[in-house]
């Protein structure tokens, strides 16, 4: 199984690093893992690609696939879901939601749907809205 | 509220679920006003597109009025008068920056599912299962309209809901599958469904410039309106003869149709008889989704060096692709749900200057209660249905 997974954000490599450090887009999952994360520019007006290896550690860290085995099951899917939540954020501001996944991107949510019908009012509140 | 769901195969139901609330900043909820039922729909109805839910709220093209909005939609106050564009898009990814909404990055909060399926995430969609998002659609009495800085356009009062309201998708998308063809002015241009979304095709290759339309339908009524109501030059009824290529031939003399637009796409119903009596198998026990007649004769129909667009919607695989054909006439294929966004203010100046209006193909007005009967109606072409709008 791949260890690696990426995304590209529509924005600098300096904006995209300074936000990837900031509170309030951290990437909790691929931290706790303490995974090698790099950035690099993507060619023509792409913006910068994000790469993560979980089989690598970051510099200074604990073995990545101790951390794998730590954390979960599907650690890629989580890995996943984090990027998409950052490229998201950054780019539009917020973290899409629909009915059947109100939560936003999660891996845990792919065979366990809502239907696509407005929650009620204690789903609401369980889904952080 | 009222809502038109999905409960399994052949069968949709009008049930009181809980009203939309605003779940994000760029979020707005919309009071339907009309709605109708897509061609696209069926697919669904039919039970051909996967990840769909019981309970799941249906319909992707709507209009109304905003009632509720967050506080990052700055472009639009409460009690405008609005219709919705199908695809949701958030304006700000690469590919909406290049005005390519329908696979706009961000807003399929499925991504992960439709990768598995097409290799990239597309845009989310209202109605119009999970692999598109998982969104409440627009066949109720309210939607949540994520985004709305960046979809609704805002419509006059002067124009009434069946002049504006398919601008929500059947019209741009008519009009994309068009534009497409790199229309310059004579070409002939052949298109594959006298549906709806065919008959908007047809008018738009007329506004462009385009010669020659031919419509292409087994239903006389639906061919009817194509001339008389989109400006189509000739039709071919193939429920009298089957050999689309050959007529389409007979009628370019021998040239084919410079471009051939696909307004049918994965339930076609024509096809040489084995060939559909396979595929009608294959789709039926699940080894194929997609029948691909309609496909396959625009491949052989078009001009060599012309252009295919596919507008009709697929879902999944299709055997017997004419790799043959394609490549060595020097096809190109050109495919996609309609960027909408891109297209709603240019068309709806196209419909304030009288050059369309787009009320043409509306044969059904029902109300929302009266769903089910509907979809029946227009999924068996009784009654000589062509489109239905539904009020709730």
């Amino acid at each position: 199984m791949s260890s690696k997974a990426s995304i590209t954000v529509l924005g600098s490599p300096e904006e995209v690093q300074r936000r990837w450090a900031d509170d309030q887009y951290r990437p909790g999952y691929i931290e706790k893992a303490d995974a090698a994360v790099s950035f690099k520019p993507a060619p023509g007006d792409r913006g910068t690609e994000i790469h993560v290896d979980l089989e690598m550690t970051a510099p200074g860290g604990k073995l990545g696939e101790m951390a794998m085995k730590l954390t979960g099951k599907e650690p890629l899917a989580k890995v996943k879901d984090d990027l998409r939540r950052f490229k998201a954020q950054f780019e539009t501001g917020e973290i899409p939601r629909s009915d059947g996944v109100p939560e936003g991107e999660l891996g845990e949510r792919k065979l366990k749907q809502r239907p696509a019908q407005p929650l009620k009012q204690n789903e609401l509140q369980k889904a952080g809205v | 509220m009222r809502a038109n769901v999905w409960s399994g195969r052949n069968e949709v139901s009008v049930e009181t679920v809980p009203d939309p609330s605003i779940l994000n900043d760029r979020d707005a909820i919309v009071k339907i006003s009309s709605t109708a039922i897509c061609g696209s729909d069926l697919h669904l109805y039919d039970g051909y597109i996967p990840a769909m839910k019981r309970g799941d709220i249906l319909g992707h093209e709507f209009m109304g009025e905003v009632v509720e909005k967050g506080k990052g939609v700055g472009n639009l106050e409460v009690g405008d008068r609005v219709v919705v564009p199908f695809p949701i898009a958030c304006g700000d990814c690469w590919a909406c920056k290049h005005e390519l909404y329908s696979v706009c990055e961000n807003s399929n909060p499925n991504s992960g599912m439709a990768e598995k399926m097409f290799g990239h995430s597309t845009a989310g969609i209202f109605g119009y299962s999970h692999l598109t998002g998982g969104y409440a659609g627009g066949q109720s009495e309210y939607a949540r309209v994520p985004f709305a800085d960046v979809g609704p356009i805002k419509v006059d009062e002067d124009f009434s809901d069946e002049q504006v309201l398919f601008l929500s998708d059947i019209f741009p998308t008519g009009y994309f599958g068009a534009d497409l063809c790199d229309i310059e002015g004579g070409e002939t241009i052949a298109v594959f469904g006298a549906g709806p979304v065919g008959q908007f095709a047809i008018a738009s290759a007329i506004l462009m410039g385009a010669e020659r339309v031919i419509a292409i339908d087994q239903y006389d009524y639906r061919l009817q309106m194509a001339l008389n109501k989109a400006g189509a030059t000739d039709v071919i009824d193939f429920s009298k003869d089957a050999d689309i290529v050959e007529q389409l031939k007979e009628l370019t003399g021998g040239r084919g149709p410079d471009a051939v637009i696909d307004a049918v796409g994965m339930e076609a119903a024509h096809g040489h008889g084995a060939v559909h009596a396979i595929d009608r198998v294959k789709q039926a026990s699940r080894s194929e989704s997609d029948r691909g007649h309609a496909l396959r004769d625009a491949i052989l129909a078009c001009r060599p060096g012309g252009i295919v667009s596919v507008i009709g919607v697929y879902g999944g695989l299709m055997d017997k692709f004419p790799t043959g054909a394609f490549m060595n006439k020097g096809l190109q294929l050109r495919t996609g749900q309609a960027h909408v966004q891109k297209y709603l203010k240019p068309l709806y100046e196209h419909i304030r200057n009288g050059d369309i209006d787009p009320s043409f193909v509306v044969t059904h007005r029902l109300d929302l209660n009266q769903a089910p009967n509907a979809y029946e109606t227009f999924k068996h072409k009784q009654d000589e249905c062509v489109k239905v709008v539904l009020k709730p």
